[in-house]
Parts: C-alpha cells; structure tokens; sequence
C-alpha cells in the first residue's frame, strides 16, 4: 500500500430504503391521525386492479368518502376511468418507476383535501415485485392476483404473498373455462402465509364484492 | 440484461453510499445483507450496481451480496434446512414443507481508502 493511504473497513447497520421509509411513517401517521383508513393495491399488469377499484367505489358511492391514488408508467387511462366514480384522484406518473415511492404519495396526498376523505386507495404499478419492498405508509397491503395469470403465480411471488394483508382473487366467474387448481393456488400461499385471508373476487360480475368491502370497512 | 427490481435497489444504495463517502479517498468495497424473500438476484444487483455508479465518486466500487436464503422446515419429520428456492419437497416425502425466509436489505459495511492529510 502506498505512504499516506490507510484502508478502513467501517461497519454500518442501516437499512437501504431507510430514507423511503422514514416518509412512509410520516405519510401512515398523518393518515392514522386523520382515521384514514389505507390500502396499498398491488397486482400484475392486467389483473384487474382498476377494474376492481371501479367496481369498489360504484359499490361505496354514498356511503363512504374515498380517496384514490394511482401510479401508472405513462398514461393518465386509469385515473380517467376511476375518476368517473370518485371526485378525488390523483394520477401520479412513474416515467421509468416500476413501483410507487413513499414520497410520491407524500406529494399526491397534498393534493386532497384529506378533512374530507375516510378512505384512500392507493392503486400501485402493474408489478408483482418491486411495490412490495417500498413502504408507502398504508395501513394495509393487498395482493390482487387473477385467475388468468394461472394458479402457480403466488407462488412465483413470495414476497407479495408474505407481507399482503389480503389476498383477492380476481375474475374467478372464469373458473369454469380455465384450468385453473383453487386449491393448488390457496394451498400455496397459506404454506407462505399462513394467517393471510383469500377473497374471490369478479370485478365484472361483481361476486364476491361483498366480502371485500366488509373486510375494508371490519 | 438489467433487472428492473435490482435497478431501483442499486439506485436507493448508492445514494446511501455516496452519503457516507469520504471527501478524500475513495469507497473500495460495499457489503450488503439480503433476505430470500426479497427475490433479488446478486448477480443483477452487481450489474445495476456498475451501471448505477458509472462517473459517479463511488465508481470502481465493488458490491458483495450476502444472500440469506430460505429456511425450510419439515412438519412431518422436524428436519430444517436451507434452500435458495422456497418450494421444495422434503426427504420424508412431505411434499410441502414450510418455507421462511427474512427481508432484510441492509448496508453492513464499508471499505474505504483513506488518504493521510
């Protein structure tokens, strides 16, 4: 080694998202102070996580005063059609992002009038990996899986499966065209999970809709 | 090709290491701790690390991934072992023991050369 150099090896212990998850706390204390309760939606690219949500607000209207935020790579499509349903959305544009970050919901919630939400959605980008490790600061995360997307998919994704709250699954009035093993499919997240609910769930036929919103408002 | 899911990663550590980097000298080594469930790949983080690092101070640094892998307990004969997979069929022919594996995604340490003022 030359003269006038030294090596030091410095141990650390930090977490590498840290400074997602110090705004994460900010955002859950902020919400648990306003009795807001949140849910982080997070499913693939088609599994029906708009759809559902359009289903969730025509089923609240009246009822209940929700908020929703939702990330999307480029295009403003689904916060048009959620708009439809509810007078509080905001669209947050992720460019490159595969997932949402603490601070875009930071951002996106000063945009609402909170007083007047009970409520908040906060519908992820299409991915079943990437939003799982980033805290938002929701009160609950929620794996959408679909029977589409076949029956080992929660097992491919164990991480989802582990730190969801909820487990729906999506257009099962297509059970009888596809080959699709239920079993199969709750056997292995409960092996994952063991205490995680699984609701099935139609947010075309509107089966199972029911169940989801008793477990929203429990 | 570069995972998407290890870009992100990389991206949020070097940042974290760029904090912590000395104003003469420079960072050498970064050593991290993964979990299992986490599903991240060393050898994809180590090339979104390079990429991520590119003209940036910390550039050269070499990151080392400590993956955790999953724990796997059999309930009908009490083995545990480990296994980079979390779906596996045990020994006894239980075909489903449980898999359990840790999140954790931690900066642990730090090699730096350190110029003498």
């Amino acid at each position: 080694m030359p003269e006038g150099k030294r090596t030091t090896r410095v141990p650390l212990v930090e977490r590498v998202l840290e400074a997602n998850d110090e705004v994460a706390a900010a955002n859950r204390a902020d919400l648990e102070r306003r009795g807001i309760f949140s849910v982080d939606l997070i499913g693939a690219p088609g599994s029906g996580k708009t759809a559902l949500l359009e289903a969730t607000l025509r089923a609240l209207r009246g009822r209940r005063h929700p908020a929703v935020l939702v990330g999307d790579l480029a295009t403003r499509r689904d916060g048009d059609r959620l708009a439809r349903w509810c007078d509080k959305v905001v669209q947050i544009s992720t460019g490159q992002g595969c997932h949402l970050e603490a601070n875009q919901v930071r951002d996106a919630l000063a945009e609402i009038e909170l007083d007047m939400v009970d409520l908040l959605f906060i519908e992820n980008v299409g991915n079943l990996i990437c939003p799982v490790g980033f805290d938002l600061g929701q009160a609950a995360k929620v794996g959408l899986f679909s029977l589409t997307e076949g029956d080992d998919k929660a097992a491919k994704h164990p991480y989802l499966v582990e730190a969801a709250d909820l487990i729906l699954l999506n257009k099962i009035d297509l059970l009888p065209y596809l080959s699709f093993d239920r079993r199969t499919f709750e056997a292995d997240v409960h092996l994952l999970n063991p205490r995680v609910p699984i609701l099935d769930v139609s947010a075309t036929t509107g089966e199972g809709l029911d169940a989801w919103i008793a477990w929203l408002e429990r | 090709m570069l995972g998407v899911h290890e870009f992100s990663i990389a991206e949020a550590l070097a940042a974290q290491v760029q904090r912590h980097a000395p104003a003469t000298g420079r960072v050498r080594e970064v050593e991290i701790t993964v979990g299992a469930l986490r599903g991240l790949e060393p050898d994809s983080l180590r090339m979104c690390w390079e990429a991520v690092t590119h003209g940036t101070p910390i550039a050269g640094s070499v990151l080392h991934v400590d993956l955790r892998p999953w724990s796997i307990t059999c309930s009908t004969c009490g083995r545990t072992w480990s296994s980079p997979v979390p779906f596996v069929a045990c020994t006894c022919g239980d075909p489903a023991p449980v898999p359990t594996a840790g999140d954790e995604l931690d900066l642990v340490a730090l090699t730096i050369d350190e110029e003498d003022s």
